[in-house]
C-alpha cells in the first residue's frame, strides 16, 4: 500500500510556515500543505479521531494562523466593504464580526468566504482563506476609492482557535474575556499585549478565536496548552477541523464553495444582503435565481460501510447521475460516512441514493445538515 | 518514526505491507507500522473475497483513513483463503495492532519460494531511512 497524497512528506517549493511551526515540529505533528502553508494535520498521541472527540466533549486548540488577515481603513471603509461583499454589514454594529462572501461579479461564483470584523465606520479587519487572501486584497484594492487603503497583514497576526465545551474555562484561565455574544469580539490584553478575542468557530462547539500579533502567538499557544491540561484538552490539527466542520455541514472554500458554486446553490442566502443596493455578483446571483434549475447542496448520510469523498458521483435508484459530492468524510461522532453534495432539482429529504466510491456503490440517504446536534455554537 | 517496530520474522514489500509465513503454503498479509502511522486513524478496510485469485502487484483492496485512501497490493500470486472479518467493525485494529489483530488476509501462494524474493526486515528498514 502507498500512503495517500495528504501524508506524503515531501514539500512544495518554499512553503510558508505559521509562527507556531516550531511548536508543531517539537510535538511531532504530521504537516501538510494548506493553501501554500505547511500546517499540522494531526498530532502524535492524538490523531484525527481523538482530537475530534476532545473538541466535542472537552476542548481543543487549533493553529489557524494560515488564514489571511487584511485591513481596510479610511473614511467610509465600512460602506465600501459592504458594497463589495454579500452580507449586510448594517445588520450588525461594532464591535461585531460577520460571515460574508466575496463573489465574482460576472458569475456570482464564490471567490472566497471570509469573516469581516466591524471595528468602526472607518476600519474593517478581514480574515479570508489562506489561498484566497491575495485575490481578495487585489479585488478590493482595484475597487477602492481614494482615501481607502487595503493592507495585506497575512503575517502580522497569528490565529488560535479554542473550541469545545470547556473553551470558556480555558480562555478565562488566561484572564481573557469570555462574556461575549456569538460573533462579538473585543481587543483584550494578555501579558501586556493586544489579543483580539472573537466568540466564533468552525466546529459547532462553543469557542473563541484568538488573534495575537504574529510574534506573540507562541507564548499564547504555550499558555493555552497549560490552561487546557486540567480538562484533558488536545492540540488539534486541521484533519479534525475538517471532520468537525463537515459534521456541522459548514462549507469549505475550494470544496463546497468555488467559482462554480454560487450562494444560491450552497443555500447561503442567509449571508447575502439582498436588500443592499449593490455587492459584487448581485445581478448574476439574481439572474441565476430567476432562471432556476441549478443544483442545490444537500447532506448525504451513508447507510452502508464506506466513505464518500469529494468528486464522487451521486446516482439515483435507476443509476442516473444526479450530482456530485463536494466534501465527504467518516463522521467520528456517528461512525458513518457523511457528505455534502450538489444534487439536481427534484431530490428531496429522505431520498435513497447511491454514491459511486471509486467504482463501489455506497448507499446513502439525502438529509439536511447538520449531521450532529451540538449543544451550542 | 524511531519508535515504530518491525518484527524480524516477517517479510516486507516496498508498498509497506508485511507477509508472514504461516506454513503449508499459506501466508498472512497486513500493513507495516510505518504504513499505519502514515495513514493515521484507519476507518475503513476493503478486503478481497475468499477464493479470489490475485497476482503479485494486483490492487486487491483499500485502506481508508480519516485523511486518505490507499490501495492494498497483493505481495505474491495466489488464492485468498481467509480475510480478517474483525476489520469490518473494528478497522482501528490496523493502528493498534498492525502485526497481530490488524492482519488483513491470507493467501495460498502459488510458489512458496517467492516469499524469499520479498524484503527482509533490514532491507525494509533501510528503505525507510
Amino acid at each position: 500500500m502507498v500512503p495517500g497524497p495528504a501524508t506524503v512528506r515531501c514539500m512544495t517549493a518554499e512553503p510558508k510556515t505559521s509562527p507556531l511551526h516550531d511548536r508543531h515540529v517539537a510535538l511531532g505533528a504530521k504537516l501538510a500543505d494548506f493553501g501554500g502553508w505547511q500546517m499540522p494535520i494531526e498530532y502524535p498521541g492524538g490523531g484525527v479521531l481523538r482530537e475530534h472527540t476532545a473538541v466535542r466533549e472537552r476542548v481543543g486548540i487549533f493553529d489557524v494562523s494560515h488564514l489571511g488577515k487584511a485591513l481596510v481603513r479610511g473614511s467610509g471603509a465600512a460602506d465600501f466593504v459592504n458594497s463589495c461583499f454579500t452580507n449586510d454589514l448594517r445588520k450588525v454594529a461594532p464591535p461585531k464580526a460577520q460571515y460574508t462572501m466575496c463573489l465574482d461579479d460576472e458569475t456570482a461564483g464564490v471567490v472566497d468566504d471570509l469573516i469581516q470584523y466591524f471595528t468602526s465606520e472607518d476600519e474593517i479587519f478581514l480574515v479570508p482563506n489562506a489561498a484566497n487572501t491575495a485575490e481578495v486584497v487585489r479585488l478590493l484594492q482595484a475597487a477602492a476609492p481614494e482615501g481607502i487603503e487595503i493592507t495585506d497583514q497575512h503575517t502580522d497576526y497569528g490565529i488560535i482557535a479554542v473550541q469545545g465545551p470547556k473553551a470558556p474555562e480555558v480562555v478565562a484561565a488566561l484572564g481573557l474575556p469570555i462574556d461575549l455574544d456569538y460573533m462579538s469580539f473585543r481587543v483584550a490584553q494578555w501579558q501586556g499585549r493586544d489579543v483580539i478575542v472573537l466568540r466564533s468557530g468552525y466546529t459547532g462547539e462553543k469557542g473563541f478565536e484568538l488573534v495575537p500579533r504574529w510574534d506573540d502567538a507562541p507564548a499564547l499557544w504555550d499558555a493555552l496548552v497549560e490552561a487546557m491540561a486540567p480538562y484533558d484538552g488536545l492540540p488539534c490539527g486541521l484533519g479534525a477541523r475538517d471532520t468537525l466542520r463537515t459534521e456541522m455541514g459548514y462549507p469549505l472554500h475550494g470544496n463546497d464553495l468555488t467559482l462554480d458554486i454560487t450562494p444560491n446553490m450552497a443555500r447561503a442566502g442567509w449571508a447575502v444582503g439582498r436588500g443592499k443596493d449593490a455587492f459584487w455578483g448581485k445581478e448574476a446571483l439574481q439572474r441565476q435565481k430567476d432562471a432556476g434549475g441549478y443544483r442545490l447542496t444537500w447532506g448525504l448520510l451513508a447507510t452502508g460501510r464506506g466513505i464518500p469523498r469529494s468528486h464522487c458521483e451521486v446516482k439515483d435508484a435507476s443509476g442516473a447521475v444526479i450530482g456530485e459530492v463536494t466534501s465527504g468524510t467518516m463522521s467520528p461522532t456517528l461512525k458513518q460516512g457523511i457528505a455534502l453534495a450538489l444534487l439536481d432539482r427534484g431530490v428531496s429529504e429522505g431520498d435513497d441514493v447511491v454514491i459511486d466510491v471509486r467504482g463501489r456503490e455506497l448507499p446513502a440517504t439525502v438529509v439536511k445538515p447538520p449531521f450532529v446536534k451540538v449543544e451550542t455554537s | 518514526m524511531s519508535d515504530l517496530e518491525y518484527p524480524g520474522d516477517l517479510r516486507y514489500t516496498s508498498d509497506h505491507e508485511w507477509v508472514k509465513d504461516q506454513g503449508e503454503g499459506i501466508v498472512r498479509v497486513g500493513v507495516s507500522a510505518f504504513a499505519q502511522d502514515a495513514l493515521g486513524d484507519v476507518v475503513y478496510v476493503s478486503l478481497p473475497g475468499v477464493g479470489d485469485q490475485v497476482s503479485a502487484g494486483d490492487s486487491c483492496g483499500e485502506v481508508e483513513s480519516t485523511k486518505s485512501v490507499s490501495d492494498l497490493y497483493a505481495p505474491l500470486q495466489g488464492e485468498v483463503t481467509a480475510i480478517n472479518e474483525q476489520l469490518d467493525a473494528t478497522p482501528e485494529l490496523v493502528n493498534s495492532d498492525p502485526y497481530g489483530d490488524g492482519w488483513m488476509y491470507e493467501l495460498k501462494v502459488a510458489d512458496a519460494g517467492a516469499l524469499d524474493g520479498l524484503l527482509d526486515v533490514e532491507a525494509y528498514k533501510a528503505s525507510l531511512s
